[in-house]
């Protein structure tokens, strides 16, 4: 590419459009692979939790895919974040690290938060299943939200919303239902999510 | 080859310079990009990416910038305001010498 080969104007117009999102692309996160991987966690992890409860797998089992499946579901953004960020620097780079802080620390502080009352209110295995789990899903609503609104991303403002009335929903769903709102309805709407992400990164 | 256009900015108006432009174009103002970083995005040698960011530079339609970071120097390029408005003028130039039959926007 000698880079002085002279462009006729469609030529040229076209090379903006393709370039352009090749660039979005690689500059990208990748979400369609982020909530996926979430989505995949709490489908399999708390679907698994369900059918140990009923005693369908064992404990042990269902514990290691919720384990193993959550680990790759939180190390993934970080990886994705780093990587698209790299070179980069000023305001959008700024965001992008405080978002990525914000889920650690509104996780830590919740954590935090139900341990405490845990230890005060002694509650049964049930309420205190209820109790993480529903936090943990509204925490995650609440991040949803600010990603929204961050890159205007209404979509994922929606998973927000949809994952605070599955947080409500889970509470009032009761053990063992919990679990099941848990999987299907938080997992299956990330999983709606990244069908949608996959699709309009082809089209 | 085919005929000039002299309608279009000669700056921009070049393969390389164009995707240069069209790479920048894509940050949020006040964003930067490394060079190597730059250089990777766009397959490019670097001795060629610095041989048309100057040309570039010339026409005050980017901006370098060097500094340090933990004594290691480091190259960022940002469009400039200006960069930013040339960029959009041999868009616009372009879709007008095209006309409405042309490639849909």
């Amino acid at each position: 590419m000698d880079g002085e080969g002279e462009l006729s104007p469609a030529e040229s117009l076209a090379l903006i459009e393709g370039q352009r999102a090749e660039l979005r692309r690689r500059r990208g996160v990748r979400p369609e692979l982020i909530t996926f991987a979430w989505g995949l966690a709490y489908l399999l992890g708390f679907g698994g939790w369900y059918l140990a409860l009923h005693g369908v797998v064992p404990a042990a089992v269902a514990g290691v895919v919720l384990g193993v499946l959550g680990a790759i579901a939180l190390v993934l953004p970080i990886v994705l974040g780093v990587r698209a960020s790299k070179g980069m620097r000023g305001p959008s780079r700024t965001a992008g690290a405080m978002y990525g802080a914000a889920w650690g620390l509104s996780f830590a502080a919740n954590s935090v938060v139900q341990s405490a009352l845990q230890a005060q209110l002694k509650p049964s295995w049930d309420v205190t299943s209820l109790m993480w789990a529903s936090s943990s899903l509204a925490v995650a609503g609440l991040m949803y939200l600010a990603g929204g609104m961050l890159w205007r991303d209404v979509p994922q403002y929606v998973l927000g919303v949809w994952m605070l009335v599955s947080a409500a929903g889970s509470v009032l769903a009761g053990v063992p239902g919990n679990f099941l709102v848990l999987a299907f309805a938080g997992g299956g709407g990330m999983l709606v999510l990244s069908a949608y992400y996959t699709v309009r990164r082809r089209g | 080859m085919s005929e000039p256009w002299p309608e279009l900015d000669p700056v921009i108006h070049a393969q390389a310079r164009l995707r240069v432009m069209v790479a920048l174009s894509t940050l949020a103002s006040g964003d930067r990009l490394t060079f190597p970083r730059l250089q990777q995005l766009l397959d490019m040698t670097a001795g060629n990416l610095s041989t048309h960011l100057r040309k570039l530079e010339d026409a005050a339609y980017v901006e370098i910038s060097k500094t340090h970071e933990r004594r290691t120097p480091v190259t960022y390029v940002a469009l400039t305001p200006a960069g930013r408005r040339a960029f959009e003028a041999y868009t616009e130039g372009l879709r007008a010498l095209l006309g409405p039959r042309g490639e849909p926007p």
